[in-house]
């Protein structure tokens, strides 16, 4: 016993340092495992509001930037109203819902605090479940994938962003269609990964990178950006594949959040999937 | 006691500068910009290491739950605090450290403050990677994101120090 206290008094220093190292890793356990504590996130009660408010500040800085946004998607609408173009076949515009059922919804929201100099990069956005909003969901820009809803608090939460290393969204890339998962290597914000692309496929350069949808999260088709460069992998058959986002997450405020109304089914489904012929 | 006050005032001034400023800036190469442990550094020599490792975890764990790093800061502010008293012993001055002193540039003198805050800083910014990106196969970027972030860290921690003399020394 009076060795044990002995050795206690000896190293109180180390072990303290130990307790609290303890503590720092039980909060990225918390972090990772438990989608719905957010506390000692941005996603909290009062953090979400400090960063509202500093995205505040922050929004006079690009009043104008954000204008000229708002003017080239105003002059994009504009274009597609059908008040700008003659009808030719009139009855044939009206729309029938026993044909076409709405399968994605859009919760538009701000991204208040987009960081992107971490290797794993979480965003807070000013939306949460009071909003209708729930984990695994997507979200866009008008530019591309921003990522995937990792926690939800109340008014508040946390997206996962495409910067962060398993992202694991499934892209098609070029007119081919090939298919590959979107990852990043952590060196730019600019620059995302794709692998899993054998290197028999024809990958031509700036040959566009679009959404699978296969998962049902995002919609088929939205474009992520452009293939920048491709070399082999050391020792694989498979491509590594640079590619130049369209969006520049540094500087992204609006997005959406997509409301998937078939993924439920989508995922009953895929419930029937036997176990072993996943792997 | 008026000591005391400016320390508090000090914590929730450099908590503002990391998360609200910091954080903001886009360096490239990985570089961050770390002010926190500048003070964990200028705290009283005679500061036991116990509060300092407690002082370190708070400020951490504010700033990591608003910038969502969940505990790196935390972690590494705590390691920065634990090394603090076995640097300062190995860069004691000959004549010993004056008790009436503070730990800053101004009134250690530049070698003393830059090895000391260096070493500790190298230290912590170095563990701060580690512990994020956490795999031997990135370990160039590892590297890399140290390098470029300890030398804006220090480099900005000296014109900090160079900034604030007159309220160091009153």
């Amino acid at each position: 016993m009076q060795n044990l206290v002995d050795f206690l008094i000896r190293f109180r220093v180390f072990l303290g340092f130990l307790a609290l190292q303890a503590l720092c890793f039980l909060m990225y356990i918390q972090f990772v495992t438990y989608p719905r504590s957010v506390f000692f996130t941005g996603a909290g009660k009062l953090n979400g509001q400090l960063l509202a408010w500093e995205n505040q500040c922050y929004q006079y800085l690009r009043l104008s930037d954000e204008n000229e946004k708002l003017q080239q998607e105003n002059a994009q609408l504009r274009g597609v109203t059908f008040d700008n173009y003659y009808q030719i076949q009139r009855p044939t515009l009206e729309k029938n819902d026993t044909v076409y059922q709405q399968r994605y919804r859009f919760i538009p929201l701000h991204i208040i605090s987009a960081p992107t100099g971490q290797r794993n990069n979480y965003f807070t956005i000013d939306a949460g479940e009071l909003q209708g909003i729930r984990k695994g969901m997507g979200v866009i820009s008008n530019k591309g994938v921003v990522g995937v809803v990792f926690k939800i608090g109340k008014k508040y939460s946390l997206v996962k962003s495409v910067l962060t290393s398993d992202i694991n969204i499934d892209v098609v890339v070029g007119k081919k269609q090939v298919r590959g998962i979107l990852k990043w290597n952590g060196k730019s914000p600019r620059i995302g990964s794709i692998t899993g692309i054998s290197t028999d496929s024809y990958v031509p350069k700036w040959s566009e990178v679009r959404t699978q949808g296969s998962t049902g999260i995002f919609p088929k088709g939205i474009l992520l950006g452009k293939v920048k460069s491709k070399r082999r992998m050391e020792n694989q058959s498979l491509w590594d594949i640079d590619l130049l986002f369209q969006e520049d997450f540094r500087n992204v405020h609006e997005a959406f959040v997509i409301n998937s109304l078939f993924i439920n089914e989508i995922e009953q489904l895929q419930q029937h999937i036997p176990k072993d012929s996943i792997e | 006691m008026k000591a005391l006050l400016r320390f508090i005032f000090l914590f929730f001034v450099f908590l503002f500068l990391q998360v609200f400023l910091a954080r903001n800036l886009e360096l490239g190469w990985g570089a961050h910009l770390f002010l926190l442990p500048l003070f964990i550094m200028i705290l009283p020599f005679e500061t036991n290491v116990f509060v300092l490792m407690s002082l370190g975890f708070l400020l951490g764990i504010l700033a990591d739950s608003i910038m969502n790093t969940y505990g790196l800061n935390a972690s590494s502010l705590v390691l920065f605090a634990y090394m603090r008293p076995f640097v300062f012993k190995s860069f004691t001055p000959k004549e010993g450290y004056d008790v009436l002193k503070n730990p800053t540039l101004s009134e250690m003198g530049w070698t003393w403050f830059v090895f000391s805050y260096g070493a500790l800083l190298l230290m912590y910014v170095f563990w701060f990677f580690v512990v994020e990106i956490f795999s031997f196969r990135e370990g160039l970027l590892i590297l890399r994101n140290s390098f470029f972030s300890f030398a804006f860290s220090l480099i900005v921690a000296l014109i900090l120090q160079l900034f604030f003399r007159k309220k160091a020394l009153s």
